[in-house]
This record gives C-alpha cells, sequence and structure tokens, in this order.
C-alpha cells in the first residue's frame, strides 16, 4: 500500500489524487460518500463471508424483535432480516448502478451525436426522447417489467428507459454550447476528424454535465428499482431488494415495525448520499453567483 | 404575437409525441405474454370459442390494422370494453378519474402554496450561510424520500397512533365532497412531498440567478423596498423555469399516483392501472397509459403557452415592433 501512494518527485499516484480528489468535497459530500461506503462494503461483506448469516435460512422465531442473535429482527417465516438486508442494499446498489452506466453510454453517445451533429439524426434522437419521456416514469416501468415478465432483467430495462431521456438531453444541451466555441470552430478548420472532435474535444468538456447527471440518474434508478420491486414488478422472491424488503414489511407493519423501518431508512439514506453527492458536482462544475438581498 | 410563430411548430411536435407513445404503447401491450382470447374465456374454452373471440375483437387482422383501428376509435372516445368487466374502458376510466384528479390536484395545490415560498427564502437568503445549508438538506431529503417509503411509514403512523385522521377510510370525493377530500389528504400531502422540495429548488435555483442580475443591484441601488423587488423583479423573472416543471410535476403526479393510490387503497385510475396488468386486461392498459401520455403532453403544452404569455420579453418583442 505505503508503495502505491509514495510521492515520486513531483508526480503522485493516481491513488493518491483521487484521495485528494475525494478529501476537496465540502462535508456534507464527504458525510455522504462514507454512507454509501459503508453500505457498500457491509453488503460485500455480507456477501464474501456470510456476515449475518444466510439469507434464505430459517434460524429463529418468527417476527422477533432485533436482538443480540438477530441483530435485525426476524421475518415472517423466522429468516433472519440482517442478510436479506445486505443482499437488498447490494442488490439495489449493484442493479442501479449498471442501469446508469448503461444509461450513461447510451445518452452520452446520442447526445453528443444529436447536439454535435444535429440534422436528421439528431432530429429523431431529440425525438425519440421525447417520446419516453411523456410517459410518467413508474408507469412506464411497469410497462415494461410487464412486457419483459417480472425481475432483475425488467427492473434494468425500465431504469434505463425512464433515465436515458433526462440525460440524453442535458448532454445535448451541453453539447451545443460546448460546439459554439472557438477551440471546436479551429479544430474544425485544422481538418481534424469529426469522431475525434467528439471524443477529445467535446467529450471532455461535457464530462462534468456527465458526472452531474448520471449522479443524479443513479438516485433515479434506485427509486425507480425500489418502485417496482414495491408493486411487486421487480425483483422476485427469494432474491431481495430493498423495495422488495418494504413492500413485505408492510404486511406486519403494526407487528413487526422494524422490517418496514430498517430497509425504509437505508433505502433513504442511499438516495439522500446520491443526491448531495449531485449537487455537490453540480456546484464545482456549474459554478454560479450567490448574492442576498440583505 | 410572436406566440403564432411558433405555436404551429409545437402543436405538430406534441401530436408527433401523441402518435409515438400510442405506437409505443400499442405495440407493448400486444407483445405482453399470454394468450388473450385465453384470459378472457378461462381453461375451459375450446378453440373455436377463442377463435370467435379474436375475430370479434379484430385480432385476425394484420397489427398495423389493428393498430390503425384502435387509434380511430381512441381518437372518436371509444376505447373498446374493458376484458375484465366487460364495460366501456371510457367509463371505467372516467368513474376512476374524479379521485386521481382531485388527489393530484390537491398536491398541486400543496406543491405551488409551500414549494415556490420555501425556494423565494431559499434563494435570497443563498449567500447567508446556515439558512442556506438547512434549505439544502430539507429540500434533499424531501427528494430523496420515494413515495412508498413516506407512504408506508404515515399508514404505520396514523394506524398504530391515534393521530385524528384515519387512513384506509376512503370516501368517494363524487358522493360526499368535503369527507372525499379529507379521506385525500394523506395521500395528497404524501405525494406532494417530493414535489414541494423539487419546485423548492428550481425556485431557489432561478431565484439566485435572477439576483445576480444587474437590474436587481440597480433595483436596491434606487432603494425600492425588499418585498417589493422579490415581488416585482425577482418572481416574475424566476417563475419561468419553475412555471416549466409544472409539466414535469404533472407526469410526475400520475405516476406517483399510481403508487401512491396502492398504498392507501385508493380507487382511483393509478390502482385500476397496476390491476388492470395484473389482469392482462389490454384495452384498460392501451387506454390508461395512453391518457396518461396525453395528460403531460397537453401540459406541457399548455404551459409552453403559458410560458409565452407570461415571459416578460416576449411582450417587449411585441411592443418594439408595434403590433
Amino acid at each position: 500500500m505505503t508503495a502505491v501512494i509514495r510521492v515520486e518527485g513531483r508526480r503522485r499516484s493516481v491513488l493518491r489524487r483521487a484521495w485528494d480528489y475525494l478529501a476537496s468535497f465540502d462535508g456534507l459530500a464527504k458525510t455522504a460518500m462514507w454512507t454509501l461506503a459503508v453500505l457498500f462494503t457491509a453488503a460485500l461483506l455480507g456477501r464474501l463471508f456470510g456476515l449475518g448469516g444466510s439469507p434464505t435460512a430459517i434460524v429463529g422465531p418468527r417476527l422477533a424483535p432485533p436482538s443480540l442473535a438477530y441483530p435485525a429482527g426476524t421475518d415472517s417465516l423466522g429468516r433472519s432480516l440482517l442478510p436479506r438486508l445486505l443482499e437488498g442494499v447490494m442488490t439495489t446498489l449493484l442493479l442501479s448502478a449498471v442501469a446508469v452506466l448503461l444509461t450513461a453510454v447510451i445518452a452520452t453517445l446520442c447526445g453528443i451525436i444529436a447536439g454535435y451533429r444535429g440534422g436528421r439524426t439528431g432530429g429523431l434522437i431529440m425525438r425519440v426522447g421525447d417520446i419516453l419521456y411523456a410517459f410518467p416514469a413508474i408507469v412506464l416501468a411497469i410497462l415494461v417489467a410487464a412486457v419483459v415478465g417480472p425481475g432483475y432483467v425488467a427492473a434494468l430495462c425500465s431504469i434505463v428507459l425512464v433515465t436515458v431521456p433526462l440525460m440524453t438531453r442535458m448532454v445535448g444541451q451541453a453539447t451545443r454550447l460546448v460546439a459554439q466555441r472557438d477551440f471546436i470552430t479551429s479544430a474544425v478548420i485544422s481538418g481534424v476528424s469529426t469522431p475525434v472532435i467528439m471524443t477529445r474535444h467535446v467529450l471532455r468538456n461535457i464530462s462534468g454535465t456527465i458526472a452531474v447527471q448520471g449522479t443524479y440518474a443513479l438516485s433515479v434508478a434506485i427509486l425507480v428499482e425500489g418502485g417496482l420491486s414495491f408493486l411487486g414488478y421487480g425483483v422476485q422472491l427469494p432474491g431481495s431488494s430493498l423495495g422488495l424488503l418494504v413492500q413485505e414489511g408492510t404486511l406486519y407493519m403494526v407487528k413487526a415495525p422494524w422490517l418496514i423501518l430498517l430497509p425504509g431508512v437505508i433505502l433513504v439514506l442511499a438516495i439522500l448520499a446520491i443526491n448531495l453527492i449531485g449537487d455537490s458536482l453540480r456546484d464545482r462544475f456549474e459554478p454560479r453567483e450567490a448574492r442576498s438581498l440583505e | 404575437m410572436r406566440l403564432l410563430h411558433w405555436l404551429p411548430g409545437r402543436l405538430l411536435s406534441a401530436v408527433v409525441v401523441l402518435l409515438g407513445a400510442s405506437i409505443l404503447i400499442f405495440a407493448a401491450v400486444r407483445s405482453l405474454p399470454g394468450d388473450f382470447a385465453q384470459i378472457v374465456l378461462g381453461p375451459l374454452s375450446n378453440e373455436e370459442q377463442r377463435e370467435q373471440l379474436r375475430q370479434s375483437f379484430g385480432f385476425d387482422r394484420s397489427l398495423p390494422e389493428q393498430y390503425l383501428l384502435w387509434l380511430g376509435n381512441a381518437a372518436r372516445g371509444d376505447f373498446g370494453l374493458s376484458l375484465a368487466s366487460q364495460q366501456p374502458v371510457l367509463d371505467e376510466l372516467a368513474s376512476r378519474l374524479p379521485v386521481t384528479a382531485l388527489l393530484a390536484g390537491m398536491a398541486m395545490l400543496v406543491t405551488i402554496a409551500i414549494g415556490i415560498p420555501l425556494g423565494v427564502y431559499a434563494g435570497t437568503h443563498a449567500s447567508t450561510g446556515r439558512g442556506s445549508v438547512a434549505a439544502r438538506i430539507v429540500s434533499t431529503i424531501g427528494i430523496s424520500f420515494p413515495e412508498f417509503v413516506l407512504g408506508c411509514l404515515v399508514v404505520f403512523l396514523f394506524s398504530r397512533f391515534d393521530l385524528g385522521l384515519s387512513v384506509g377510510a376512503f370516501t368517494s370525493p363524487t358522493a360526499d365532497f368535503g369527507r372525499g377530500v379529507v379521506s385525500l389528504l394523506l395521500p395528497a400531502l404524501v405525494l406532494s412531498v417530493f414535489c414541494v422540495a423539487a419546485t423548492a429548488r428550481t425556485t431557489r435555483d432561478a431565484v439566485i440567478g435572477v439576483l445576480v442580475e444587474p437590474h436587481i443591484a440597480a433595483s436596491v441601488a434606487r432603494g425600492e423596498p425588499k418585498g417589493f423587488i422579490i415581488r416585482h423583479h425577482v418572481l416574475r423573472n424566476a417563475l419561468i423555469p419553475v412555471l416549466t416543471l409544472t409539466a414535469t410535476i404533472t407526469a410526475y403526479l400520475l405516476g406517483g399516483a399510481v403508487i401512491v393510490e396502492r398504498v392507501f387503497n385508493v380507487p382511483g385510475i393509478g390502482s385500476y392501472l397496476v390491476l388492470a396488468l395484473d389482469r392482462r386486461d389490454y384495452t384498460v392498459i392501451q387506454a390508461g397509459v395512453l391518457l396518461a401520455t396525453a395528460v403531460f403532453v397537453i401540459a406541457s403544452l399548455l404551459i409552453d403557452v403559458l410560458t409565452g404569455l407570461v415571459d416578460p420579453r416576449v411582450s417587449v418583442a411585441k411592443k418594439g415592433r408595434g403590433a
């Protein structure tokens, strides 16, 4: 480890620079990052080392409140909630992250083409985006789930379809702003090929927008996955996701409130953390001057 | 009128979006798994009966033909019969529309009444440390609370403890409006939380954007009172992005209603749509989803027109041309 972060002259390692970059965020965003890191690490430990036991084994009495033996209580079948919670966190985070990665790739590609090339292709991309955008998110999601069949794939597809239109639009707008600048014109005049301009000049200059929109898309993704699983069209039993756990918790809400409170609180914390990071990124990439009327 | 210059194009794009959405809905519903005739007639039917049913619903024709037939009928307000209840889909939807409309309307009222003042406060106090951080945290928590978690929490609290309002006791607003409003109070509040926070955030950003403009500094220098500046100079400019957001919020309220109605057992369009999907009630799904997209498309069209009317720059341009 020490070898990796050793400072060699004035060039510092990638890890060190990444750490410095993360350290430059404000306190609220740092707390948010720590929250996500803790959630993810706990879920990873649960997956790798079986922390908290098996998520499907029936181990104890039904609806037992949280205790030393069952740190998060047990559910209606006598399964310990903690491992199911960890599995749910893993599923929700991983599913959303993969979906948003897909969204980012599709939206960046389409957005740059629509914003830089414009023309008929660009118009078509924007029009398709408008059509998808006209569907209320959860309605589009359950329609997709009904066609594909409930499960991981349905959740993945609906997250992508819900998040792509807005992100494409934002990337397109950012691209149009960059495309008007002089250095693009001079690159065109110097005979730089269009793909090179798109990747080297446009992409680098809109990376901030992509980061901000990607972060917000991640919070939408968790919302959509949660809502879909809550309605019974997302992740299916015996799998586990935070939305599914909340849905299960509603059945025994009065007798065993921890079944709904724990997944609910974790879900809100995860979305909150991601939104705070998004805000922080936005303040960084799109700095605005503030003035008060005092 | 500058409005007339862009209105035809805007209308055309609304029609294109609606047509595109209708094709998408039609394609999605037709590719739903499961044989339609089997679902309607049950397992005890024979092939002859099923064939007859398919013919009577026009399923033996080609897909484009079926689509045009459906679209033509839909344009005249005929969405066919619900496969589950054999009642006209339009009547089924119309009987549930008042509930969802009231729910969404109440949530919209709360959104405007709380979201905009909150955003103006946060925006005008943005550079004074503590208030800004508090506003940022509160509005971020607001957009981070999924309505199914918040709804379940509210149901839990109000069913566990006696807090004055009961959950689950639904009164139809068409039968008794007053009690209908009261029974929809909690669902509407849950539905509005995200929208209040989103509106507050947008208003705050817009206000901050306007406050740094030179004409505000000029107003301050002229010694105009603070309230006057906010009402006349800041709000009029800042409300334009907020107005644009209203279209998105309308769509959001429709989507959110699906979940909130499910959580609170409210018999509106949203819970009916989920039921229809469970029952593979093709005609209802097609009509319901088309209705939802149409509401969004029409709302955003109206709001664009409204923005054109409100935006002072448009009227200045009009005056300058002597029109």
